[in-house]
């Protein structure tokens, strides 16, 4: 197993960067392939031990900014670290690519790089919501796609369904969507249109709409919505159980296990969906171990064979564009 | 020109999922909702079809359809006569 870390991308790059590869490195198995500039790298790698036949080095000389239009840098900047990372994972050198910079032109890098699947217009990013019972929930999009039409959340639904099927072993998954009441015609004009393309869409167990306080209950397996909303809903808890936690911890001087599960610097990252490639999206502000427990989610990917299981699934039904 | 415009939009609206009539030379990108992922798809699928590779600039110079593809056509015209 190999994962090409993007090094230059992110609030701390190189220095976490470098700091959650070696951690990664330390307490899992497999190769990484650091993507970046060479000369920066080999300085900051001084500090550590490390068996060097399990760590490459891969120079590019330029990085996407975060305000920079990603389909435009991706054209210009061919010797960005998340184009040259993706075209790592594109030639068969690595089996997935980690990167905490810009998510547009991680995206962008997906779809011109990687591919997609066909059918696929936008691949969304996928995140687990904990759940009672240990059921959780898989909210798409969590901020890939800001602005969606319609038929967009319904391909987001259907690969939700082959994720949740392929990786998650549920038969016949659960798909909810995300809006602001339960019933039929409520919400916004894209949610209203999307909700009649899932009712309509023959294969898919449609559940209707969910409120947001619904998320934690376990009404549906896969969660469908914007990326704009998603990033938002999914920030809000993470800074709300934060909140909560310290709260907790200040009153009983420890913080109860399910607060962790929405620690952002526990979780680590997402994968992209929809792509001929694993990419798996971090936290711009990733810190160490941020980063290991992205790679981490990498490697789990690439063990569960993700693309695979999607491609499986997706060849099942046909998504109408 | 005329040609190479309606490659362009017809390669647009199939992305975009509306009607042909919808892009004209003075469509702004914005009113129809295209991002740059899909103008630069557009982009690419023209360097396809007319095996050249346009450089790389700033799309965001050209807001409109008519713009963008005056220039990409302009370009096209000097890489032939070269």
């Amino acid at each position: 197993m190999k994962i090409a870390l993007d090094v230059m991308g992110g609030d701390y790059a190189p220095v976490e960067l470098l700091a959650g590869a070696i951690k990664w490195l330390q307490e899992s198995e497999g190769q990484i392939i650091l993507v970046g500039d060479q000369e920066i790298i080999n300085e900051e790698l001084r500090q550590y031990s490390y068996d060097p036949t399990r760590l490459e080095i891969i120079h590019a000389s330029q990085v996407i900014g975060m305000n920079e239009s990603p389909a435009v840098a991706l054209r210009k900047k061919k010797d960005a670290s998340i184009v040259v990372a993706s075209r790592l994972v594109k030639d068969g050198m690595a089996d997935a690519i980690v990167s905490c910079g810009s998510t547009g032109a991680q995206m962008a890098a997906a779809i011109f790089i990687l591919g997609r699947m066909q059918g696929v217009e936008r691949p969304p990013i996928v995140a687990p919501i904990p759940g009672r019972g240990g059921k959780p929930t898989l909210l798409i999009d969590v901020g890939a796609n800001v602005d969606c039409r319609p038929v967009q959340l319904l391909q987001f639904a259907l690969l939700g369904q082959a994720y949740a099927r392929g990786v998650l072993n549920l038969d016949n998954p659960r798909i909810g969507l995300l809006n602001n009441g339960e019933e039929e015609g409520k919400g916004n004009n894209l949610s209203i249109q999307a909700y009649e393309l899932l009712r309509q869409q023959s294969g898919l167990n449609f559940v209707g709409n969910i409120e947001g306080r619904d998320l934690f209950n376990s009404r549906c397996d896969v969660l469908v919505c914007d990326g704009f909303t998603g990033n938002i809903l999914l920030k809000a808890l993470e800074g709300m159980a934060f909140f909560l936690a310290t709260g907790i911890k200040e009153e009983l001087g420890t913080i109860p296990a399910a607060f962790m599960q929405l620690d952002y610097t526990q979780i680590g990252g997402a994968p992209l969906l929809g792509v001929n490639g694993i990419s798996v999206v971090c936290h711009g502000s990733s810190r160490r171990e941020t980063v290991c427990n992205g790679l981490k989610i990498a490697a789990d990917s690439i063990n569960n064979k993700i693309i695979d299981k999607q491609l499986q699934e997706l060849s099942r039904l046909k998504i109408e564009n | 020109m005329q040609e190479f415009f309606e490659q362009a939009r017809r390669i647009l609206a199939e992305q975009m999922e509306i009607e042909l009539e919808l892009i004209t030379m003075d469509t702004e990108f914005e009113e129809i909702d295209a991002d740059s992922i899909d103008i630069v798809e557009m982009i690419m699928a023209l360097e396809d079809i007319y095996e050249v590779e346009f450089p790389e600039e700033d799309i965001e110079d050209y807001p409109t359809m008519g713009s963008l593809v005056t220039a990409l056509y302009e370009y096209l015209q000097k890489v032939k006569n070269d």
